[in-house]
């Protein structure tokens, strides 16, 4: 499983577990599964999706995704929850 | 009985400024609990964003990055003056202003041209009222800061600073500590200080790279200190004016049991001499 924690400067929207999460890159959509390399990649515009026991769908704009420890930290200046 | 009229008219004020006062701490106590969430809430971003910032930083990237240049001196530089739009609130809009005094003093005796940036009417009436020009003065941030008033407030600041006409950016805010601790604080935002790395570093897949990244992070490092410092002094704004309006509600308080106290000796006072006349009267006639 996948920690995963979607913040904003305002609020934290989103935490806990999942199984994937697609996140809408700079350059196209990257998928992140359990046990991915460490990486950190820029944001673009578009949906972050948040696979698990509960799908959550957040609307995001700039920003950038961590990985690293099967923890993923979606951090973006803007977001809303779908 | 003129003195009991005038205390009774006493008594009257003094309750309903009673009753504005506690109600006014009631509502800073209420605003102070969603402000004080939002500090709190503004937090983990602060954080991500740093731990990103330190272990992607290293010296050679710094010389690229014109938000990371040091000017070998302070020829010219900005300060973020942040105050509430509001008064009532004790001591805290004149410690704020104090501090920037201060800051803007030392600054021009070090041999810069400062520029004054001045949000909330309190500090602008005041720089206004000794004279001082203000490059900008806002009055729209209210309650609730966001992300993007922050934004408005530093980009054009940030773009000064990388074209080199700027050395150097300063904000004046209010520190949250905590309810009780609230006190006026300068931090310079830019140049941005290299936030030190803890731990080892980790090897990344940077994707498009370290410096696309930190080109796109650094700016957002800056806003988010300016949010912050909204943030901050919004929550202290409110914890200010709770403890100033619990003060005077207090105060008001004892005023009323003296006013109450002093009126019914005075009341007592009369009736007891009206008794001793008419007793005085009575014996009068009947001797």
């Amino acid at each position: 499983m996948l920690k995963v924690s979607v913040v904003s400067p305002e609020a934290t929207l989103f935490e806990g577990e999942a199984s994937s999460v697609v996140a809408p890159a700079f350059d196209g959509e990257v998928g992140i599964l359990p046990s991915h390399a460490p990486m950190i990649t820029v944001l673009g515009q578009g949906t972050l999706r948040v696979n698990g026991a509960t799908n959550a769908r957040f609307t995001v704009s700039g920003g950038f995704v961590q990985v690293v420890d099967d923890t993923v930290r979606v951090v973006t200046e803007k977001a809303t929850a779908i | 009985m003129a003195k009991g009229r005038e205390l009774v008219g006493r008594i009257k004020t003094t309750e309903n400024t009673r009753k504005i006062t506690r109600t006014m701490e009631m509502v800073a106590t209420s605003k102070l609990k969603r402000s004080a969430d939002r500090v709190a809430a503004a937090r983990p971003y602060a954080t991500a964003l740093g731990d990103v910032i330190s272990s992607l930083f290293n010296a050679d990237l710094a010389e690229r990055f014109p938000l990371l240049r040091q000017p070998a001196a302070e020829r010219r530089v900005a300060v973020l003056l942040i105050t509430a739009n509001r008064g009532l609130c004790g001591g805290f809009n004149a410690n704020l202003i104090k501090e920037a005094r201060l800051t803007v003093a030392y600054l021009e005796e070090q041999g810069a041209t400062v520029d004054l940036h001045v949000v909330g009417r309190k500090g602008i009436g005041y720089f206004r009222y000794i004279g001082r020009d203000l490059a900008t003065a806002r009055t729209d941030i209210g309650d609730i800061p966001t992300a993007a008033n922050a934004a408005s407030l530093v980009d054009a600041l940030m773009a000064d600073f990388a074209a080199g006409v700027l050395d150097a950016v300063y904000v004046v805010h209010s520190k949250f500590n905590s309810v009780l601790s609230t006190p006026p604080h300068t931090v310079r935002v830019l140049p941005v200080a290299a936030p030190t790395r803890s731990g080892a570093g980790r090897d990344y897949l940077l994707y498009p790279s370290a410096d696309a990244i930190l080109t796109e992070l650094l700016p957002s490092y800056v806003r988010n200190a300016v949010y912050r410092a909204l943030v901050e002094t919004a929550a202290a704004e409110q914890a200010a004016r709770r403890t100033a309006m619990k003060s005077a509600t207090d105060n008001a308080g004892e005023m009323l049991n003296l006013l109450r106290r002093t009126y019914n000796r005075a009341r007592q006072a009369n009736i007891t001499q009206e008794i001793a006349e008419i007793v005085g009267g009575a014996a009068a006639l009947q001797g």
